[in-house]
């Protein structure tokens, strides 16, 4: 067990590096060092030595990926990737642009998000597996042609249109519910309310069109004539015998986003005006600030990773042929 | 009594609609077994989904009725029905593998059954259910019983079918084929099983299959079926004795036998083998028994020998799992050996650089099962034919190709405007002479037919089988026949090697390996065929 | 529609040459080879079958109307035309020139007749009042204020009957092309294999010609912060979201196709390394990458580009900027299904045979690989067209879309966006915006779906019978 366990872990810490090389590179380019003195001392008259002394007083003197004036494991770890790797995977987040405390930050906004993502999730779990059963079981029927109708309208609105007409109905006209912000402890769930129920709505529509089609999926297998054949009623054929084998395939969705939780909606949190990792990023792209970006875009790719190790372990658990292995 | 009478199904696809089973009756008694036999596209499948009402949603049931002890079935409501499935008349489906659900317990698959119609519970219940369990002949059913179905073999996957169709103590039991899908050995197992089974419970059983060998073993009345309709209906032994319908005839006169007549004359074995095979040996990596286990090697060929000489047919014979089609991939080099060698014309296979190689499969050619998945969907059979001749930049003057294709389709009995036609439309069998004259195009010394008619119905089988032994005549071409029939093998066949977990057990002439086998394997093989009068 | 001619006239006697921007030959290009691909389908019979299957269904077919239409105004948008002195215009620009130069101060409403602020006007000499003040071109014909429902319903007539004029035509058109006889045309145009597929016809020929009718005289949509006529704005909108869509589809291709190719057919070592290389961009998080991504392509042309002095010439590269980092950022899951496909493929009898009778890699690749690979390039490249339009929005939210000087579905959002705060409520451009993409959105998902079933391969004409085997 410990070695498949070793085994994934070899399989994903490359990946990470690699991730890490690109956003690395591609931040580089655009915003290397000197770039970074001269915004810091002010756009123009900036002479060459004002830089390199800003440079090195900050720790930005030394070359990007290999260092050929060192030897042996300094030619590579005296370097400012190698450096600044070691501090994102020993999550020393360091200080944004703004002279924020980075890790701080983070913290403080994983709630706010979660707050949001967690509800959501569960909400559309609850709404869009047992519409997906419905239509399953009365497939053919109006219901189900209506549904379907329904479905693949609502996946061509954009989501933009869910959240301003959202707003605008719910906050605006009707007065119900605050239109954005925040508060703290539990006087936030008035500020909540508006965008759960707005992201849930968004995505509904692909949601329950994908469960549809994996139900109807497996309702056409031949395990399910057996089943019939035995003289089950469709009820107990849908539950006891599709369910839970659609899971396998939902679970693996569902599972894999759910690290992914912590980074909230960025265009949720954003038009609620949620304090939440989401419109943490948001901000930092508009405001160009790269240590925070490089940071996210480091925190995205491990939650990520995180989520397929747990995919794998889920769907292990989940089915028994591959819990329990072959002949 | 389950009488069915003027039994009409109609298919419906896109507009017009076709009877697929014509006004079909027949009658089940109690304690007695009816065969329906037929090719494909007979409507035998369909009409014991009819009975049970769980046809596919394209078929409807135009007129008719299937009467159970008086009461008509079609008419009752999906409840009613519901009472009678399971508890009245148990269903044996075909592909144990898909047929069981894969993430629920076996143990519970068939306490299912029970719950449903008999309102078992709890100790009352697992008893029961271990009762079917070693009824069925499964060993150990205390441990068995929590397993799932994917760690069962495929005859014990059936076994478990039968138990669930049983559980509910059915006074009918309808077998869709139960045994097409298993090796022979195993099939006999089933068939002993169900017989027994249905002797010992005074059970009516309506058995479905296209062999007739088997439908012979099982028994006591037949019906036989062609496209829809009964074309002929007697007890078992009126029928074999003395068959009235021309069909019927021509089933008897084409179904394989396992007799000294149907053999070949030897060839006599002259000069150099074209293939000689010496200690060949392939592995594949396989998964572990646990999902983080490493993988492990498993040995689909262990120290393989064999040699085919030019003009002959050397017959390789075994169950799923011998790994007799990976030798046949491995000869064409369509697949990596670990070790061993192998002669082709002289030359080191193995060993030949790419060019060569190209040359060499000139030589060497390849007819596989699947009619369908054998040729590219998107091609002309023009394009298909002259693949081979593409490929060898044979024939390169214009229209050359064309007139060659044009020849092949003849030689194998196909109109050569075909040519610009689409695989889809083509039957089954067509499509097998398509495969033949690609392979014939490149004027082959030896062919490697990896089961060719497996999938095929019986009378199209045999006509297959005498375009091949015409060609051979021809030619003097040499095949490499794969298969696991061994009553084809007998017709076909100078040689026979036998094949069990990746190791030849049994080689020689076929008369000797078929009538006077000296390896208990061989010997259990053969007696585990079904014969035919 | 009658202030058509006098545009038309007025460029007629300038000198003209046609100028086309790098999007503009990219997409131009790419619809080409879609061109060149439909005819080689045409002529394979089993494609052939498919794509007919897809026209034939209602949905199928309607969908192809709705984005022939949306095409149509892209392409018509795409083509650029030079004039001596002034900024060049397209195609689209010189249809809609009444739209174009009937521009207004502020804001104002669909079909309103007075402005949507208050302004001082000079009511007689020394009277100042503060009041709605009369468009300049919306309702400018009308003498009173109250004319308008009169006009209107004036007007929506007109169109009715031109658009069933139209209608006419195009049927009698379309059915000699058919080789229909007049009289059998019009006897059996009402067939019900295509019935769904006329009435459409029908609908967008009345809804072209009625709107064309109001949009002469009236601002249909309103006009926005700036004075400009929303249903402009829309219609240019078009083609900034279908390049998008169809530019960052031509980049993804190839390289999905490459990739995910060779790493089905060669395993290995080849498969582990572009696996590697599609986890580790996938496990970025789409926003993310694609904002660093623009992020760093926009900081790169400010630094190389900013001598190019033409403002149109730089919103372009933006554009294609975006397209190039959606496309690069975006070929990872049609990558994964390619691979996934191929290893099926290469398994499949028809390709062992190939190799036994010595056909050489890249004529199995070409033969018997590619070609069934194609139904699922096309399925999810349809698939993905969508989600690319309304991708666009969200990200020129966020500015790291098109540049706001780019007519967008986005850039009408985001300005629009605030305003909805405003008493009374300022709707339209939102609405319009929304709309738009809804119905291109909606008429690519509805296709995809009609492609998705019939190139589903058990239902083609190559599935096996009803019964198979038993």
């Amino acid at each position: 067990m410990t070695a498949w366990f070793v085994r994934r872990l070899g399989y994903f810490l490359p990946i990470l590096l690699g991730v890490n090389l690109l956003t690395f590179a591609l931040f580089f380019v655009v915003n290397s060092p000197d770039d970074m003195a001269r915004r810091h001392l002010g756009e123009r008259h900036v002479s060459p030595a004002a830089v390199s002394d800003w440079k090195r007083a900050h720790g930005y003197d030394r070359p990007a990926f290999l260092n050929p004036a060192q030897n042996g494991l300094a030619m590579v770890t005296d370097t400012l990737f190698f450096a600044g790797s070691s501090r994102l995977f020993s999550f020393n987040f360091g200080r944004s642009d703004g002279g924020r405390h980075i890790g701080w930050d983070i913290r403080q906004r994983i709630w706010p998000s979660l707050a949001i993502a967690l509800p959501v999730l569960i909400l559309e779990l609850l709404i869009a597996v047992p519409l997906g059963l419905a239509v399953a079981l009365l497939r053919g029927s109006a219901f189900d042609r209506g549904l379907t109708l329904l479905c693949v309208a609502a996946m061509a609105i954009s989501s933009l249109f869910f959240i301003i007409a959202g707003q605008f109905l719910f906050a605006r006209m009707l007065r119900l519910m605050p239109i954005s912000g925040f508060a703290e402890g539990w006087d936030a769930l008035r500020f909540l309310l508006l965008p759960v129920v707005v992201q849930v709505l968004a995505g509904l529509g692909a949601r329950v069109r994908w469960n549809r089609t994996v139900f109807l999926e497996e309702t056409s297998r031949e395990y399910v004539r057996t089943a019939r054949a035995k003289g089950l009623s469709e009820a107990r054929v849908l539950f006891r015998h599709v369910l839970p084998n659609a899971a396998l395939p939902l679970i693996t969705t569902i599972v894999v986003t759910l690290p992914g939780l912590f980074l909230g909606s960025l265009i949720t949190e954003s038009f609620f005006a949620i304090p939440g990792l989401g419109s943490y990023t948001i901000d930092a792209i508009q405001n160009q600030d790269f240590a925070i970006v490089r940071t996210m875009v480091f925190l995205g790719s491990l939650l990520y990773i995180l989520g397929l190790l747990l995919t794998d372990l889920a769907y292990a658990w989940a089915d028994p042929r591959i819990r329990l292995g072959g002949n | 009594m389950l009488e069915i009478s003027n039994l009409v199904l109609v298919a419906q696809t896109q507009g017009a609609s076709t009877r697929v089973v014509d006004d079909l009756s027949l009658s089940l008694k109690r304690g007695q077994t009816t065969v329906l036999v037929g090719e494909s596209g007979s409507g035998k499948s369909l009409t014991a989904l009819a009975v049970v009402r769980l046809l596919p949603p394209a078929i409807r049931v135009a007129t008719g009725s299937v009467r159970l002890e008086g009461r008509d079935l079609l008419h009752l409501s999906e409840r009613e029905m519901n009472s009678v499935r399971g508890a009245r008349i148990g269903f044996v489906f075909q592909e144990p593998q898909a047929a069981l659900n894969p993430v629920m317990r076996i143990g519970h698959q068939i306490g299912e059954a029970l719950t449903r119609h008999r309102g078992l519970r709890g100790r009352l219940l697992r008893e029961r259910v271990l009762e079917l369990l070693a009824a069925v002949g499964i060993p150990e059913p205390q441990r068995r019983f929590k397993d799932y179905p994917h760690q069962f073999s495929g005859g014990m996957k059936q076994r478990v079918m039968i138990a669930i169709a049983l559980a509910a103590e059915p006074d009918f039991l309808i077998a869709d084929e139960p045994t097409t899908a298993l090796d022979v050995s195993t099939q006999a197992q089933i068939l002993d099983l169900l017989q027994a089974t249905q002797r010992a419970r005074g059970m009516g059983m309506l058995f479905i299959t296209h062999d007739l060998a088997v439908a012979h073993r099982m028994a006591d009345s037949l019906v036989v079926m062609k496209e829809g309709s009964v074309v002929e209906h007697d007890s078992r032994d009126a029928l074999f004795s003395a068959p009235v319908h021309a069909y019927t005839r021509h089933l008897f006169a084409v179904s394989p036998r396992l007799t000294p007549s149907a053999l070949l004359t030897p060839s006599p074995v002259t000069g150099e083998p074209l293939l000689a095979v010496r200690d060949l040996n392939v592995h594949f990596p396989q998964r572990g028994a646990r999902w983080w286990s490493r993988t492990r090697s498993f040995a689909a060929v262990t120290d393989a020998n064999l040699e085919v000489h030019a003009g002959e047919t050397v017959a390789v014979v075994g169950e799923s799992g011998s790994g007799k089609t990976t030798l046949g991939r491995t000869l064409l080099r369509l697949q990596p050996a670990q070790s061993g060698r192998v002669a082709f014309l002289g030359r080191d296979l193995f060993a030949l650089p790419p060019e060569s190689l190209r040359r060499a499969r000139r030589e060497l050619q390849v007819v596989f099962q699947d009619p369908f998945a054998s040729m590219n969907p998107r091609m002309t059979v023009q394009q298909i034919v002259e693949e081979g001749l593409v490929a060898q930049g044979l024939l390169r003057e214009p229209g050359a190709r064309a007139a060659h294709v044009g020849n092949l389709l003849e030689k194998v009995g196909l109109d050569p405007a075909w040519s610009s036609r689409f695989p889809h439309e083509f039957s089954g069998g067509q499509r097998q002479r398509i495969s033949i004259a690609r392979a014939l195009a490149v004027a082959p010394r030896l062919i490697v037919c990896d089961e060719p008619t497996s999938a095929l119905d019986v009378s199209v089988q045999a006509q297959i089988l005498t375009l091949l032994k015409a060609l051979q005549q021809e030619q003097g071409l040499a095949y490499l026949f794969i298969t696991h029939n061994l009553g084809v093998v007998a017709q076909l066949a100078h040689r026979v090697l036998v094949m069990h977990q990746g190791r030849i057990v049994e080689s020689g002439a076929a008369r000797e390996v078929l009538f006077a086998p000296q390896q208990d394997y061989t010997r259990m093989l053969l007696a585990a065929v079904p014969s035919l009068p | 529609m009658p202030g058509l001619i006098p545009a038309f006239a007025s460029v007629a006697t300038e000198p003209m040459g046609l100028q086309l921007l790098p999007t503009d030959l990219l997409f131009l290009g790419a619809l080409a080879l879609a061109a060149v691909y439909g005819h080689s389908a045409a002529r394979e019979p089993l494609a052939r079958a498919r794509w007919s299957r897809v026209l034939h269904s209602p949905g199928g077919g309607i969908a192809c109307l709705v984005l022939s239409v949306y095409l149509a105004v892209a392409v018509l948008d795409s083509v650029r035309v030079e004039r001596a002195e002034q900024a060049p215009l397209t195609v689209l620009d010189l249809v809609l020139t009444p739209l174009r130069t009937g521009m207004e101060t502020t804001y104002s409403a669909p079909f309103a007749t007075h402005a949507h602020a208050r302004e001082n006007l000079e009511h007689a000499p020394g009277l100042w009042v503060r009041d709605y003040p009369r468009l300049k071109f919306g309702g400018r014909h009308l003498a009173l204020p109250e004319e308008t429902a009169r006009d209107l319903v004036r007007r929506i007539a007109l169109g009715t009957a031109l658009g069933f004029g139209v209608f006419v035509v195009l049927t009698l058109v379309i059915n000699q092309l058919r080789g229909r006889s007049l009289r059998g045309a019009i006897t059996q145009w009402w067939e019900p294999a295509w019935r769904w597929h006329w009435s459409a016809l029908g609908v967008l020929c009345l809804g072209i010609t009625i709107v064309g009718c109001l949009a002469d005289g009236w601002h249909v949509l309103g006009t926005d912060k700036v004075g400009q006529d929303v249903l402009y704005l829309s219609l240019k909108s078009v083609r900034t979201g279908l390049v998008l869509a169809v530019l960052a589809s031509l980049i993804t291709l190839p390289i999905a196709l490459v990739l995910g190719v060779l790493a089905g057919y060669r395993g290995g070592w080849v498969d582990d390394v572009i696996q590697y290389l599609y986890t580790t961009l996938s496990s970025i998080p789409g926003v993310l990458l694609i904002a660093a991504a623009a992020l760093s392509l926009d900081l790169f042309l400010s630094r190389e580009a900013g001598a190019l002095h033409s403002l149109a010439l730089r919103a372009d590269l933006r554009l294609l900027a975006l397209c190039a980092v959606l496309g690069l950022t975006g070929w990872t899951s049609l990558c994964r299904l390619l691979r996934a496909e191929t290893m099926k493929l290469s398994t499949i009898e028809f390709v062992a045979s190939a190799r036994a009778l010595g056909s050489p890699s890249a004529a199995l690749l070409r033969r018997h690989l590619l070609p069934n690979l194609m139904p699922l390039v096309i399925i999810t490249t349809v698939l993905d067209f969508s989600s690319l339009v309304l991708a666009e929005a969200v990200l020129t939210y966020i500015d790291i879309g098109v540049d706001p000087s780019t007519e967008s579905w986005g850039n009408l959002i985001n300005g629009a966006r605030l305003e909805l705060a405003r008493e009374p409520v300022i709707w339209w451009s939102l609405a319009s915006a929304l709309g738009g993409m809804f119905g291109l959105v909606l008429a690519a998902n509805v296709f995809a779906d009609t492609v998705r079933d019939a190139f589903d391969p058990r239902l083609g004409p190559d599935a096996k019978g009803v019964q198979g085997r038993a």
